[in-house]
């Protein structure tokens, strides 16, 4: 509350009334759908850390443009699911050639119970997948999406969701097959 | 075992949870503001660019004035000029944009210069590969649909490597500089360049971006024919190409180029 207290201070004196309601009522949007946003985040990438880093990064862009994501009318919070999934697709492929090694968290900032996904067969198996493959497995296991809504969610055809899902649980039942 | 139950059951589980510190909000309340103040702090340099921006994204987008008055900008549009080059950059010190000339003024271009932010992280739409000097049909930048793998490659826009565009594993897919999707541009053995994804900042010459409505779409293009939620525009060029204006219902979600003979499935 004392730190929106001071923003409005500061936003009053930047661009006047609406502004402080903007930024009270993202702030809001933060504290309800941070852990959520976080859980899906670490389906998504496959770390607390990134899961973090994802949530933050994604969450200051859509609330610099806040009044602007309300006015078009779609859910906020599909919204930034969107923006994570795409981010995160997009992150990798730029990061690729220098982490081919998916990074272990290491201990300290995680809580303990988290090292413990580490030993499911399933949740190795997923991290082995491209991050494509993965945001469809998440978005129609974890988000329960349709395919059209993937589709729509990650700006990719229809036929291409159902490849990637096709090859995604292929290659997940290959390795658990083989573990 | 049941990989969908298994999917499901780890999907719920409690140790996906990750806690966030108690200042997490307070810390992403506090960077969407700074990105929005870095924002309104260069709002001049800022507009400009995105103003210009638009300009040259405008002059990438096929103007197929020769070919399609359907295509015709209205009169305070910008007409085809003789020489255009962009470059709009976040990480250059010194964006320079030319912008086409109005349509009685085809002699001059008149070109803005403005300084850049070097430490800026705010997006500014990138503009990627300087438009042609004439607008061709069915090019967005340097990328013209019919355009072989090869020569798309020799463009230096397509990002590798490619990945498989249909199950066949025929066609294959490229994300681009502008547009990071990896389906971005597909392209087919035999046709070459079938489909371009338009980036989102790019408006076609008759005004249609990601976020117009279904109903501006068929103001803008009364032919445009409509199957599910996605709305064709056919584009009088050789080779015949059409807008794909993929929608969600109300608005539209993405604008993409498709050649009309495309030959891979599901594109």
């Amino acid at each position: 509350m004392a730190v929106t207290a001071v923003l409005r201070l500061e936003l009053t004196a930047d661009s006047g009334g609406g502004r402080a309601e903007t930024v009270g009522d993202f702030a809001e949007f933060v504290r309800m759908s941070m852990p959520g946003l976080l859980r899906y985040g670490h389906a998504l990438t496959g770390n607390p850390h990134d899961a973090a880093d994802l949530v933050q990064s994604v969450l200051e862009k859509v609330g610099s443009r806040w009044v602007s994501v309300q006015r078009k009318g779609d859910d906020p919070l599909a919204y930034v699911r969107r923006a994570m999934a795409n981010t995160h697709i997009s992150i990798w492929r730029r990061r690729r050639r220098e982490n081919l090694v998916a990074d272990l968290p290491d201990s300290g900032v995680v809580a303990p119970e988290l090292s413990r996904l580490e030993n499911e067969p399933l949740w190795q198996a997923l991290r082995s997948l491209p991050p494509r493959q993965r945001a469809v497995i998440v978005l129609r296991y974890y988000e329960n999406l349709s395919e059209a809504e993937i589709a729509n969610a990650l700006g990719i055809s229809c036929g291409t969701v159902k490849s990637q899902s096709s090859k995604a649980m292929a290659s997940l039942r290959t390795r658990l097959g083989k573990d | 075992m049941d990989l969908d139950d298994e999917l499901r059951r780890l999907f719920s589980d409690d140790r996906l949870d990750v806690h966030s510190t108690p200042d997490a909000t307070e810390a992403v309340v506090r960077g969407a503001e700074r990105r929005r103040r870095r924002r309104s702090a260069t709002t001049t340099a800022f507009a400009l660019v995105v103003l210009v921006g638009a300009g040259a994204a405008l002059t990438q987008l096929p103007r197929s004035d020769d070919t399609a008055g359907d295509l015709l900008p209205t009169s305070t549009s910008s007409a085809s000029a003789t020489t255009t080059t962009t470059a709009v950059s976040t990480f250059t010190s010194t964006a320079i944009v030319t912008v086409d000339p109005p349509p009685n003024s085809n002699s001059s271009s008149s070109v803005k210069t403005e300084t850049g932010q070097p430490t800026n992280k705010t997006t500014i739409p990138a503009i990627p590969a300087p438009p042609q000097p004439q607008a061709q049909p069915g090019q967005f930048g340097s990328l013209k649909l019919g355009m072989s793998e090869a020569d798309a490659l020799a463009t230096g826009s397509l990002i590798e490597p490619s990945s498989a565009a249909d199950p066949e594993n025929r066609c294959k897919a490229y994300a681009t500089k502008s547009v990071p999707d990896a389906n971005a541009v597909i392209i087919s053995p035999v046709r070459g360049i079938v489909r371009i994804t338009v980036p989102g900042y790019a408006k076609t010459p008759k005004g249609i971006t990601v976020g117009s409505t279904v109903d501006q779409v068929k103001a803008a293009y009364p032919n445009a024919t409509q199957s599910g939620s996605t709305l064709f525009a056919k584009m009088a060029a050789t080779p015949a190409w059409s807008y794909v204006f993929e929608t969600d219902g109300s608005s539209v979600t993405a604008v993409l180029m498709r050649l009309d003979a495309n030959d891979c499935s599901a594109v």
